[in-house]
């Protein structure tokens, strides 16, 4: 398992670097880089209540991030995460809608089909034009996300808009309290058991299934499994359509759980912050959940920087953006000081 | 009609450069999903050059070493880290927004918009009602046809090209991919800043965070439906203008009863039956993957 | 040491590492000036990375190369070109989007200024009707014929008027004629006073074109250069192969060298059993198949072919004849228009491939390093895929004991590793295609399709997977074989078949006749 060792301490030599490229930025616009980073640890991970926090913006993080692991893994560059979370936080809100009145114990797990039914159709379609007419997924999710976000634009000022509703971001209705999984600091047991559940079950598809195995060799090299006579399709377009609903119940979580309502433009980083997550986690199940509650931290820092410092919360758009950029990286001179760090350590 | 043509020409130039700059790095094989954050700095140096100097060129002159210097950071990282080229394009991205956003609320304290008194330099009264469009508007088909020229009948074009296609027979001449990549993004970085100083200062003078509002995404959009070529890609990003232009035109002489976001989706719809009908004819082009990569040779 | 003439290419003490592996070390050659040298060494021997530094390719970690006395840079391909060393490469080297002027004007480093399509073409034509390529300047490169593309490659090669011209394995992908065309252009080259280096795997063309031989082994200088003259077949051959490596004697020597001409091996084993299975029906007959045109080579047209148990029928052709979409139409990945293929006379042509893997297909495809493994994965993820795609996606499967069962069998296969979980990039040519082997031809394997199985391994694993092939066939596989190279296919097959463009054009059996198979390869028999 050294490998898997190299690659982690790798992921945190280019996560250190971004970090310096972060200090440099602010440390040329006026601030004490020091003092900013220091803040951000103590909004992320110091402050009372820090690990509450950071579950509430991990957990639904996490649940996104391992199905874009799943993608990544199968060879299937997915990065319209975003759109899929919007899809399916949509679909839910237009299921929960139009149930209103029934119990709670049957609108809340209709919503979740729903919502993993909607990230799962924002897949789909990428997933087939890729399979059957070789369309880059990357291009078609990446629009896919703009797509959903104009639909959710369209569906709060229209369909589903709360009348009531002021100023400039246009919002659904509330749900209906009774049909709330968590209060607005978004840490409650369905929360909590979706995730675990998630987990649980995603770590024995990639580990423990011939479909993991498969999967992960498809993903490396497509051509190779195809000589070996598989439905190379089916290992894909499966991941693909898990990704999506993943999403898609990420978005159900948030709608029907912290937020209680849609708004346009609602959590715009998520997605990306998943498929960070993903690839810092180098795509195994464990490392995104660790990884989850890192960048979950982050999320919840930046709520606390303007309120708690007077920092600009956009510091914690530069550090993700910064370790997205050298996150990838692939560094000869990187391996070399991993080998000799290890080599002093036995 | 006047009025309609120069609101088609302002809203389409700034697209249409970061389109070019799109286009150079297209051609080299980078996919560049930074030019969001490319055209983004451009337009955030370019009015604070101005608040701070009171010059528009100094104020340009600022955008464009900052642009150059992140394309060049960008093409580090592809390049020499060997880095996954979409997401180091969509980290840089981020870093743009994120990073304009951050520096107007460390140089201005106020998350609302930014105004300076002088734009770019415009036309004049000789060109009669058109005089109020700047001069990156006037150079604009300039710089299209000079590009193409340079693409298509030059012996540095053919090995910009050669490098998208096989790098291997660019080396074996002599040529330097890294070099020639190099050139490219550092060039397409001059482009983008003249793309987001147009955006901020052609017909407005202020800057406001995210204002670039996914036009880079756009002229991506625009590079991949005209297949890479300086020309046609220039047709779709002009071509996604107009929609946009009439988009508000619509809104405006219907009210809320279309939704306009319809006319918003054509760009996004468009790059998809772009790809779509790409990959059926040429057997699909492929963006850089995460699965194992081609020998050299 | 003395010498009457300055060298025109010289190396001295030049090593080359990738990564771990040395690919040259201290390599010290020198060439005469106005003679046609012929580089010839095993696969892995360094002859490529040879003339990769030569032209300036590759930098070596130590050495110097000097041309015509002068020392050059090293490491610099505009130095390497202004000091006139020019190198045609193995795969070619040329965007094939580009029309044959723009590859010119591309190679060439006057200046060039602005120019359009119709002055390029005339800029370029006498130079190219000076090496007589008629083509038009303005057809593009993916839509030539393979002997014309090499053509322009050495063209693009010759336009700065270059004195060294290297040319690696120009002949791998050519017909006997073709050979033969090439030649004829490398003598006229050499009167008109070009120093020819020739990167060469067989005996037989060395002694048919070159002046002198240099041998290179392991990545070390063996011999040479050599006058041909001076020089016979048999000794050649031992200096190629070595004394390390043990490989059957008699025939197979001679066709891992390319020794002799190919129709005077002398056959090892005859091997017309006659089986009990002669009563039943073949084991896979392709009734006049037909296959859609797509971008990977000429369709199939109205093809048959009958390959019976415990024989090994050889596919023999031009790369690029439609031996690929042969194999594909075999695994069911291509489109098929007309026609029938049968397993052992049960009609598979609506199956798809795991079906037919089940009724004991197993493929040995063309590109190892991207079709048969995924470099990046590791041993025991490779080998155990054949047998997980068999059964249910979803079932339980407990990843140590694959780790367990893939150890037995890679020792069984004499494959070299340290652990299972090593990534399949870090083997060897050779023991990465003994992977391959030992998940394809386990005990289930019925029917084999090995296709190019020698390519780019050395004489000692050719050797292997020759034995592996043969044995297969001796317990009653039925082996079909794809290889451009006609000795392989000459000494291991009992019947040798012959493609072009996409049909079959005859069917030849033991004593091969070289000159038949070659006319037929090329379509001048018709």
């Amino acid at each position: 398992m050294s490998g898997q060792l190299t690659s982690v301490l790798r992921s945190l030599v280019f996560v250190l670097f971004a970090l310096l490229l972060c200090s440099a930025i602010f440390q040329t616009s006026g601030f004490s880089a020091v003092q900013v980073l220091n803040s951000i640890a103590e909004g992320a991970f110091l402050r009372p209540n820090a690990a509450a926090q950071s579950l509430r913006w991990g957990l639904p993080l996490f649940i996104t991030a391992v199905g874009v692991a799943i993608s990544f893994r199968a060879g299937y560059f997915n990065i319209g995460a975003q759109g899929q979370f919007y899809i399916g936080s949509i679909a839910a809100a237009i299921c929960a809608e139009a149930l209103t009145g029934a119990p709670p114990i049957f609108v809340i797990p209709a919503c979740f089909i729903a919502g993993m039914a909607g990230g799962a159709f924002w897949a789909l379609w990428p997933g087939l034009l890729r399979i059957r007419s070789g369309t880059d997924e990357v291009i078609t999710t990446l629009m896919g996300n703009f797509l959903a976000s104009l639909l959710l634009i369209y569906v709060t000022s229209g369909p589903l808009k709360d009348p009531s509703g002021s100023g400039q971001q246009a919002s659904s209705r509330p749900l209906d309290s009774s049909y709330r999984i968590s209060d607005s600091l978004g840490v409650s047991p369905v929360i909590v058991t979706t995730a675990l559940v998630t987990g649980v079950a995603m770590w024995l598809l990639v580990n423990r299934s011939a479909f993991g195995v498969l999967a992960g060799l498809a993903g490396r090299n497509g051509q190779m499994i195809r000589w070996l006579g598989t439905k190379q399709w089916q290992l894909g377009l499966a991941s693909f359509l898990i990704s999506g609903a993943l999403a898609g119940l990420a978005g159900t979580l948030e709608f029907m759980g912290p937020n209680g309502r849609i708004s346009s433009g609602f959590l715009p980083a998520h997605g990306f912050t998943a498929i960070l997550i993903a690839l810092v986690a180098n795509t195994s199940v464990i490392g995104t959940a660790v990884a989850s509650l890192f960048f979950g931290g982050l999320a919840s820092a930046a709520l606390y920087l303007p309120i708690m410092v007077g920092l600009p919360a956009s510091a914690i758009d530069i550090i993700n953006a910064a370790i997205a950029l050298f996150i990838t990286a692939k560094s000869a001179f990187v391996d070399r000081l991993l080998r000799v760090g290890r080599r002093d350590h036995g | 009609m006047d009025e309609m043509i120069i609101a088609i020409l302002r809203s389409s130039t700034p697209l249409i450069y970061v389109t070019l700059a799109g286009v150079l790095a297209q051609r080299t094989g980078i996919w560049n999903l930074g030019l969001e954050g490319l055209m983004i700095i451009g337009a955030c140096a370019t009015v604070l050059g101005i608040a701070i100097t009171g010059s528009f060129l100094q104020g340009f002159l600022l955008a464009v070493g900052l642009c150059v210097a992140a394309s060049v950071l960008l093409w580090f990282v592809i390049e020499r880290l060997k880095a996954n080229q979409i997401i180091a394009g969509l980290g840089l991205t981020g870093l743009g927004l994120g990073g304009t956003a951050f520096a107007v609320e460390a140089y201005m304290g106020s998350q609302v918009a930014v105004t300076v008194s002088s734009g770019a330099p415009k036309a004049g009264p000789v060109l009669g009602a058109f005089g109020v469009l700047s001069i990156f508007v006037l150079l604009m088909p300039v710089v299209v046809l000079g590009l193409w020229v340079l693409l298509k009948c030059t012996r540095f074009g053919l090995q910009l090209a050669a490098c998208g296609e096989h790098a291997f027979a660019a080396r074996s001449v002599g040529a330097d991919p890294s070099r020639i990549r190099l050139i490219a993004l550092a060039a397409g970085g001059v482009l983008c800043a003249a793309g987001g100083a147009e955006l901020a200062t052609g017909s407005l003078q202020l800057f406001a965070q995210n204002m670039t509002a996914g036009r880079g995404f756009m002229a991506f959009a625009a590079v991949i439906f005209g297949a890479g070529h300086p020309v046609w890609s220039t047709f779709a990003a002009l071509f996604f203008a107009v929609a946009g232009v009439l988009g508000i035109r619509v809104q405006l002489t219907f009210g809320d009863n279309i939704p306009h976001g319809l006319l918003q989706t054509l760009p996004y719809l468009a790059t998809i039956l772009g790809v779509w009908v790409s990959g059926k004819l040429r057997g699909g082009a492929k963006a850089a993957t995460l699965t194992e990569e081609q020998s050299d040779v | 040491m003395h010498r009457s003439f300055v060298p025109a290419l010289s190396c001295s003490g030049v090593t080359v590492q990738y990564g771990p592996v040395t690919a040259i070390a201290g390599l010290s050659i020198e060439f005469a000036p106005d003679l046609i040298h012929a580089v010839v060494g095993q696969n892995g021997a360094g002859k490529t990375t040879f003339a990769r530094v030569a032209a300036g390719l590759v930098r070596p970690e130590q050495g110097q190369i000097s041309v015509n006395g002068r020392p050059l840079p090293t490491g610099s391909v505009p130095n390497a070109r202004a000091a006139g060393v020019e190198l045609v490469h193995q795969s070619f080297a040329l965007p094939p989007s580009f029309t044959i002027a723009e590859a010119m004007e591309f190679g060439s480093t006057r200046p060039g200024g602005i120019f359009s399509g119709r002055s390029l073409a005339r800029r370029w034509k006498s130079h190219l009707r000076s090496l007589d390529i008629t083509a038009d300047p303005n057809s593009r490169i993916r839509d030539l014929p393979i002997e014309i593309q090499q053509g322009v490659e050495i063209a693009r090669a010759l336009v700065t008027e270059s004195k060294l011209l290297i040319l690696d394995e120009p002949t791998a992908v050519l017909s006997p004629s073709g050979i033969d065309l090439l030649f004829d252009r490398i003598r006229r080259l050499k009167s008109m006073g070009v120093t020819v280096v020739l990167i060469l795997h067989k005996i037989r063309e060395v002694l048919a074109v070159a002046d002198t031989v240099t041998v290179l082994r392991g990545g070390k200088h063996v011999a040479g250069p050599l006058p041909c003259t001076e020089l016979e077949s048999a000794s050649l051959a031992r200096l190629i192969i070595g004394d390390g490596t043990t490989v059957r004697e008699g025939g197979d020597i001679k066709a891992l060298t390319g020794a002799d001409a190919p129709e005077s091996f002398e056959r090892t084993a005859v091997p017309v059993t006659e089986t009990p299975a002669r009563t039943t029906a073949p084991l896979l007959e392709i009734r006049a198949v037909s296959t859609a045109p797509d971008s990977e080579g000429p369709p199939l047209s109205q093809i048959d072919v009958t390959l019976q148990p415990g024989e090994i029928l050889g596919v023999a052709g031009v790369e690029g004849n439609g031996q690929r979409t042969l194999v594909r139409a075999i695994a069911g990945h291509a489109d098929l228009i007309s026609g029938t293929i049968l397993f052992s006379g049960v009609d598979v042509t609506r199956e798809n491939l795991t079906e037919r893997r089940r009724q004991g297909l197993r493929i040995i495809p063309f590109e190892r390093n991207t079709e048969g493994l995924s470099l990046t994965s590791s041993l025991w993820e490779n080998w155990s895929s054949g047998a997980l795609l068999q059964g249910s996606l979803l079932r339980y499967v407990r990843p140590a004991q694959m780790r367990a069962s893939c150890d037995t069998t890679l020792s069984r296969w004499d494959v070299l590793y340290h652990d299972c979980r090593q990534s399949a990039g870090s083997l060897s040519g050779g023991n990465a295609q003994k992977l391959i082997l030992a998940r394809e031809i386990d005990d289930e394997a019925r029917l084999i399709v090995a296709a190019q199985p020698g390519r780019g391994l050395d004489v000692g694993a050719t050797a292997f997977v020759w034995d592996a092939l043969r044995s297969a066939r001796d317990r009653g596989c039925g082996v079909l074989l794809i290889s451009s190279d006609l000795d392989e296919l000459f000494d291991i097959s009992d019947r040798v078949l012959v493609m072009l463009s996409g049909r079959s054009v005859g069917e030849h059996s033991a004593p091969y006749d070289l000159q038949a198979i070659g006319a037929a390869m090329t379509g001048a028999n018709q």
